[in-house]
């Protein structure tokens, strides 16, 4: 935008405000009535009448009457929330009694699209809404899992069981061939960067450990509705951010009438899901017998495992006020979650604090909207690492821990032996101390004014701020190599603000009679920054003291010190929506958006991300009166989003400064034509309910197909660096089939049994990609060193598993490989071809019960603990195997060696069940004191059916090489936890 | 007022929040543009540019999986043997040791692309108005890794100062890649300094000319190598020169050249890639850690052996077979050189390995390791003396160039030129006196390849010099015998997807 229009539109301000503040009146007179409800003719309390044209009005009283001054040739204006609004002219009376009519809200139900709302029969893209009443309950940090297993296409997989660790959130599947395939998440229309400012850390000699949820400054029950926009004529106003999907978070807000206190609280206690089968002290005994090996026998029989695990106990409060009136509404609230880890010394604390408020002025034209959002994460972290070597991380070390040596001597002291490889795992957690806290502020501020009756003007600027200090260290005493006799310490801090100017016209109309016309245009700006610094040491004089709290105790050579700013992204941004209705019969969409952002090159400043679809009311022709269909929908879409999840900087030259006075020099290899990656996306929907709504559902097919694939390329050498960003040639392509039923199978006054099922069928492969193959999936552990399991290569899907084909155990007691292990084979893949969710709630009187299984099917899972951690080799050194590795007809050698195979390949098939509730309306208690009580119980991952033998198929260890993302790798990780949850809530 | 005031503000922020961005986007802790250069040229030299390039050459020369691996785990002087659960690595190590390496082998594109890293970051020094002595390091580390690539792949892709990267450089084949490296040397050899030896200096490239000469027949027909008589001339005078200077002898203590604190004890080293101990180091330690045992200090990885008819051929009394060092057999009993039978910690306690059996290494090694024994297999090599005192960051200089090689080649040259026999006879006498075995009384070419075993073993040249003295070829332990498309390695698949200049060695 230029300064001519910069200066036109603060003229058209102007005239705007003036044009309201000469609006005149007549004199004055009082006007008496009451105001009730056509529900039941009961009298409305605070209600508003206005005088229109002036800031002159009352609310009504608890009797609903209101008293105003008003002109007689005034017009007056009646509203309140849940009722039609009314203009009355005064026309000289000096009494008027208002009967105010319901709107029936279900009828009307919206869905947040992106910069506005949409009523679900106008929608025309594929987009999931889910409501709070429908999220899953229990122990939920982070809101994606609120909606895990409830959206159709959409799979969620923690990367970690420590409380508050990410997840994997694919919508429809995976399509990019670098880090970055997560969704774009908006919270009441602010987009948010997409990282945490939880600095992640290596820790010296254990490895890297996981990321935490970008998303954990949000508190759940703070979480009105969750819309899920898959198809591209839904994200394409989102342009360059909108390629894998967008996920809208919108926050409760107040409501109008008397101050109402909700509050809920809860208990639970959460207990490892699944152990993994290892040999207790006697079978351990027996089996060193077996082998005729005499060493190994310490005589006891230890759990180690189980040592370092406990039942930990999480408690929840969640307090909220809300309120208001016509003019203004506001919710406050507060939530804190002390989440004890299954594994000891680890946990969340988490506080939250939020306030928004809904003001409007100027009869109503102007509205201002603001949100606040605080919340402070202190995260216990246990030393498990994604990618450690031999010695291992906790998990690791207490499977592979000598079942038949104690953890402790005779004397209580842990055994911990100098200098061995073998690592105590109870020491190892002692030994740990690694604490971050986080702490995270969104705040926006959103004045609406409403132009004319058709056009409205908003503006909504944002900032969110995370600020992240992690301390870590590792005491002296531990047998961890680089650590031992020296102890390691280490500061953490990552800084991460995110500001966003949005302005939205929003302008609708009537085009003659029965077509209806919907447009938005905007512009928004939005600026990232991110820095941060480390600073570590060693060899501290004593282990009494914390090393953090004495770093400046380190020696001299031991000291790392970092930091850095990372370059500032900006994103500028032109969209418009056009949406048209016809008859409510013919609806019609079209989006653009153009974006620009300062990372693609100087070659392609701007993209252009454009969307069109239509939908057809199939109910409301009159071909189809009589049928059983209350409504059928059809809708067809065609857009095109993009991807810019690389890191800035790539495009330019960069010269950098390296430590102790060295400049490095050139140090990337810049690309002026790195621009942003493309989907391409159809779809065809249809929504359909029958039988008087008894059965609802939707049908979508898709075909995604992704295009100029960002990847971090080799450089043509000689060159400063190994690697540059670059858009490949290739495409890769997603295409499935979705469907959602529900079904009311019982539909009574008293009883009621909802059935809902939904999934998808995936496919996924990359074609026309001519470069060399790229490797991913690296394996970690004993004698895999530099090993990949994973290859992105044409006609395969991606993260295609490439490794030797396993036959068997030979009679020498060697693996058997095709070939001799020469040659390898694609032999899976970890994409599933169909993903279900099941849904039940049934209310029978006061119970009420709720059920939630999700599963995902025909994909695989290498298991790279099976593999490294509990190998046959473990009897000779002192380490612990797996059980099953004795239930097999040849006896396996124990030189057979350690190799990535298809043996460790395994189905990855699952049914888990989710969440189940069961709740007891007490109603309302104590004379009406305390309204809508309830005492609930839930069970969260109450059991999981797979043949896969890790500690849970639903999981992705992050397992990258070089930033090309892995997917489908287990090893060694946090475990999920099982809860069993207790509450009550109630509000007054 | 209320109201007016609510607009203005509102007015006001609308105002404010219209501006738009051109995006230009700000680096906050890189330089770019101009203002790169001119940091540059504000600070009168590039000597910062300069030490990150001698910094370059510790990943690819100095860790176990790279140059050195290429050179080493190929011949018949290393194994990498799989061990039980060690060692599998997917198969990396065996491909080397049986020569089935394929052009996606991860350590060697590694290599590839790591030594072509120095080749850019030496090249940029040049388009900053670096000193002529400047310009001559740059240009000497240039050639000395141009040599590495031409050596192992046959093609060195090459690009002027200032070229575009996103361009395909051109490449120099063959024979053009080791003329351009010796016109490079001798143009930059009266601009370099005399020392120090771990940086570039005239002895440096007067070796790397002695080696650009004594491989040129080799370089340009691998199947059977030519030697010109011209040539052989280049490297005689060459090694006279440096031996003519006084500057060096043979060390009385072999290990000497290897010890942590070699760069001041040796008077063989002629270029050495300087590590700084306890301070910052290339992975000089992978060279012990990647042979010893674990129940050795250090504990070690247990992997890397040599191979028993290599190590057979040692005579009784060679100090480079087996010896004490101080500082380092005294503190855990570990000796250096070969470590064969049972070993003993510093007391003279008889080590166990992780079974409980004697940990005593036998000679016998194979590929992949299946018996009893498997973690004792092998003979292992200690070549440089343990830094105890340094944590991570060894002090042990990493040596490329010393004084004996410089004796062998002027040996070799004589012999492939038909010179002084005597000379020759001299030249390598002069090292076996220092290492405690007697005189050589004759002296085949057959004779100075396995003196340059004894006297090199483990030190990065034994590819090199195998594919000089044609046995590279040959069949050895349980490698078989193997095809001529061995004799380079092939262009990563990587690289060739990125460049067309570059093409695929024949017979990949």
């Amino acid at each position: 935008m230029n300064i001519k229009q910069k200066a036109k539109s603060f003229r058209f301000l102007l005239l705007t405000m003036l044009g309201i503040i000469v609006g005149g009146t007549l004199h004055a007179q009082t006007v008496t009535g009451k105001v009730t409800s056509s529900n039941d003719g009961s009298p409305l309390a605070g209600a508003t009448v206005l005088v229109e044209g002036t800031t002159v009005g009352a609310f009504t009283d608890d009797q609903g009457r209101y008293s105003v001054n008003a002109g007689s040739g005034a017009n007056l204006i009646f509203s309140f929330v849940g009722y039609a609004r009314q203009t009355i002219a005064v026309e000289g009376r000096s009494v008027i009694d208002v009967v105010m009519e319901a709107t029936d809200a279900t009828l009307e139900e919206v869905v947040v699209v992106g910069y506005g709302t949409v009523k679900k029969k106008d929608l025309t893209g594929a987009v999931s809404s889910i409501k709070a009443d429908d999220f899953n309950a229990g122990i939920i940090v982070a809101p994606d899992q609120l909606v895990q297993g409830k959206v159709a296409g959409v799979q969620i997989m923690t990367n970690s069981g420590q409380p508050g660790g990410t997840a994997t959130f694919r919508i429809r599947g995976n399509a990019s061939v670098r880090a970055g395939n997560q969704p774009l998440f908006v919270v009441d229309g602010v987009p948010l960067d997409g990282r945490t400012a939880r600095p992640d850390v290596g820790l010296n000699g254990i490895g890297a450990s996981p990321s935490a949820n970008p998303l954990n400054f949000i508190n759940p029950n703070d979480i009105e509705s969750i819309d899920v926009l898959k198809d591209a004529s839904a994200t394409a106003i989102y342009g360059s951010r909108g390629a894998n999907g967008v996920v809208i978070i919108t926050t409760k807000r107040g409501k109008a009438g008397a101050p109402s206190i909700s509050y809920n609280a809860s208990v639970g206690v959460s207990s490892i899901l699944k152990r993994l089968d290892v040999l207790t002290g006697d079978e351990y005994r027996a089996t060193l017998q077996d082998y005729g090996l005499t060493g190994g026998n310490f005589g006891g029989s230890e759990d180690a495992l189980g040592a370092i695990l406990r039942n930990g106990i999480t408690q929840n409060y969640n307090i909220s006020i809300n309120g208001g009136n016509d003019q203004g509404r506001y919710r406050i609230s507060s939530s804190y979650l002390d989440q004890e880890g299954i594994v000891q010394k680890s946990g969340l604390k988490k506080y939250t604090s939020s306030f928004n408020g809904t003001y409007n002025f100027l009869n109503d034209r102007l509205t201002i909207d603001m949100n606040l959002l605080a919340s402070h994460n202190r995260e216990q972290i246990a030393p498990i690492s994604n990618d450690a070597g031999f010695t291992g991380s906790l998990i690791g070390q207490a499977l592979q821990w000598f079942p038949t040596r104690p953890l402790r001597k005779a004397n209580g002291d842990l055994d911990i032996e100098l200098g061995s490889t073998t690592i105590n795992p109870l020491a190892m957690l002692e030994a740990n101390d690694d604490v971050a806290n986080t702490t995270n502020v969104l705040a926006s501020i959103s004045p609406s004014f409403k132009i004319t009756d058709n056009l409205q003007y908003k503006f909504l600027y944002s900032v969110n701020h995370g600020n992240g200090l992690r301390r870590s260290q590792i005491a002296s005493w531990i047998n961890i190599q680089g650590v031992e006799g020296r102890g390691w310490a280490a500061f953490s801090n990552n800084v991460l603000t995110t500001q966003q100017f949005t302005h939205t016209l929003n302008y609708n109309t009537s085009l003659g009679s029965n077509v209806d016309l919907n447009a938005v245009a905007g512009y928004e700006y939005m600026k990232f920054e991110n820095r941060g610094m480390n600073l570590s040491g060693q060899d501290f004089l004593t282990d009494e003291i914390p090393y953090n709290n004495i770093l400046q105790n380190s020696s001299q050579s031991s000291r790392g010190i970092g930091s850095f700013v990372d370059p500032t992204a900006e994103l500028q941004s032109f969209f418009g929506r056009a949406n048209v209705n016809i008859q409510g019969k013919y609806l019609f969409t079209a989006t653009v958006r153009a974006d620009g952002s300062s990372k693609f090159g100087d070659n392609n400043k701007y993209g252009v991300f454009p969307s069109f679809a239509a939908a057809w009311n199939l109910a409301n022709e009159d071909f189809l009166s009589g049928s059983p269909f209350e409504s059928l929908k059809l809708r067809a879409g065609w857009g095109q989003t993009g991807n810019q999840e690389f890191p800035a900087g790539a495009a330019q030259e960069r010269y950098a400064f390296g430590n102790n006075g060295v400049f490095n020099g050139l140090e990337n290899v810049a690309n002026p034509d790195l621009r942003w990656e493309t989907s391409t996306t159809l779809n065809v929907g249809l929504d359909f309910s029958v039988a008087n709504g008894r059965i609802y559902g939707s049908l979508d097919y898709f075909n995604r197909s992704t295009t100029d694939l960002l990847f971090n390329f080799e450089t043509i050498q000689p060159a400063p660096a190994g690697r540059y960003w670059v858009n490949l040639d290739g495409e890769v392509i997603n295409s499935g089939f979705e469907y959602l039923i529900n079904a009311f199978i019982i539909s009574s006054d008293n009883i009621s049994w909802e059935v809902g099922i939904n999934g998808a069928f995936l496919t996924n492969v990359l074609k026309n990609y001519v470069g060399p193959s790229v490797l991913t999936g690296a394996l970690h552990g004993q004698g895999i060193t530099g090993t990949t399991v994973q290859r992105l290569e044409s006609d395969q899907p991606l993260n295609a598993f490439y490794t030797r084909e396993w036959q068997g155990i030979g009679e020498n007691g060697l693996d058997i490989l095709t070939d001799n292990g020469n040659t390898f084979y694609y032999l899976g893949d970890p994409n599933p071809d169909v993903l279900l969710g099941i849904t039940s709630s049934f209310t029978a009187g006061k119970f009420s019960a709720n059920i939630n299984f999700n599963g995902a099917f025909g994909h695989q899972i290498y298991n790279n603990t099976a593999n490294t951690i509990l190998p046959i080799g473990n009897l000779n050194s002192g380490r612990n195997i797996a059980a099953s590795l004795l239930d097999v007809d040849n006896q396996e050698n124990l030189s057979n060696s350690i190799k990535a195979s298809s043996r460790y390949l395994e189905k990855g098939d699952y049914l888990k069940l989710t969440n189940a509730t069961l709740a007891y309306n007490l109603g309302d208690l104590f004379n009406g004191y305390v309204k809508g009580a309830r005492v609930f119980v839930t069970g969260q991952n109450l059991f999981v059916l797979t043949n896969f033998t890790g500690f849970d198929p639903e999981i992705n260890v992050d397992k990258q090489v070089n930033g090309v993302p892995s997917f489908g790798i287990e090893y060694a990780v946090y475990p999920t936890a099982r809860s069993i949850i207790a509450g009550v809530s109630f509000s007054f | 007022m209320k109201l007016k005031r609510i607009l203005i503000i509102f007015s006001v922020m609308t105002f404010f929040s219209l501006g738009c961005t051109d995006l230009v986007e700000t680096l906050n802790d890189d330089l770019t543009g101009q203002a790169a250069q001119d940091f540059i040229k504000a600070r009168t030299d590039v000597s910062a540019l300069l030490q990150a390039s001698y910094e370059g050459l510790r990943l690819p020369y100095q860790d176990q999986s790279r140059f050195w691996a290429a050179q080493e785990h190929t011949s018949d002087e290393v194994i990498g043997p799989t061990r039980g659960p060690d060692w599998d690595d997917n198969g990396v190590w065996r491909v080397l040791h049986d020569h089935t390496w394929t052009p996606e082998h991860s350590f060697l594109t590694s290599t590839f692309n790591e030594l072509l890293q120095v080749v850019f970051s030496t090249t940029n020094i040049l388009s900053f108005n670096p000193s002529a002595t400047q310009a001559a390091e740059a240009r000497f580390i240039r050639a000395f890794v141009m040599f590495s690539v031409a050596d192992g792949w046959g093609q060195v892709p090459f690009r002027e100062p200032g070229d575009n990267l996103l361009d395909a450089p051109r490449v120099l084949k063959g024979s053009e890649a080791v003329d351009f490296i010796i016109s490079e040397l001798n143009d930059i050899i009266p601009d370099l300094p005399d020392g120090p030896k771990h940086l570039a200096n005239k002895d440096a490239a007067r070796v790397l000319l002695m080696k650009a000469y004594l491989n040129k027949g080799a370089f340009a027909n691998r199947t059977s190598p030519t030697f010109d008589n011209g040539d052989m001339a280049q490297v005689i005078s060459l090694a006279d020169q440096i031996i003519g200077s006084g500057k060096y002898q043979i060390a009385d203590n072999f290990y000497d050249n290897f010890a942590p604190n070699n760069d001041a004890i040796s008077t063989e080293l002629i270029f050495s890639n300087q590590n700084r101990g306890g301070e910052s180091s290339g992975n000089v330690r992978s060279r012990w850690f990647c042979t010893l045992h674990y129940n050795n200090n250090p504990s070690g990885w247990n992997g890397f052996t040599t191979i028993a008819d290599f190590y057979n051929k040692f005579e009784d009394g060679d100090v480079r077979r087996s010896a004490s060092y101080d500082g380092v057999t005294n503190v855990s009993g570990i000796k250096v050189g070969f470590l064969e039978g049972q070993q003993f910690d510093q007391n003279g306690t008889a080590l166990k390995d992780r079974k409980g059996a004697p940990l005593a290494f036998t000679k016998e090694v194979k590929l992949i390791e299946t018996g009893d024994n498997l973690e004792v297999t092998g003979v292992r090599v200690v070549k440089y003396p343990i830094d105890y005192a340094s944590g991570d960051n060894s002090d042990n200089d990493y040596v490329f160039y010393r004084y004996a090689d410089v004796l062998l080649m002027k040996a070799e040259a004589l012999l492939r030129s038909g010179g002084s026999t005597g000379d020759a006879l001299a030249a390598v006498n002069e090292i076996r006196v220092k290492r405690g075995v007697a005189e050589r009384t004759s002296l085949t070419l057959a004779d100075i390849l396995d003196e340059r075993g004894f006297e090199l073993y483990w030190e990065g040249h034994r590819r090199q010099d195998q594919i000089r003295f044609g046995t590279f070829l040959n069949a050895w332990n349980e490698k078989p015998a193997s095809g001529s498309e061995r004799l380079l390695f092939p262009i990563p698949s990587t690289a060739l997807a990125v460049n067309p200049n570059l093409e695929q060695n024949p017979g990949y």
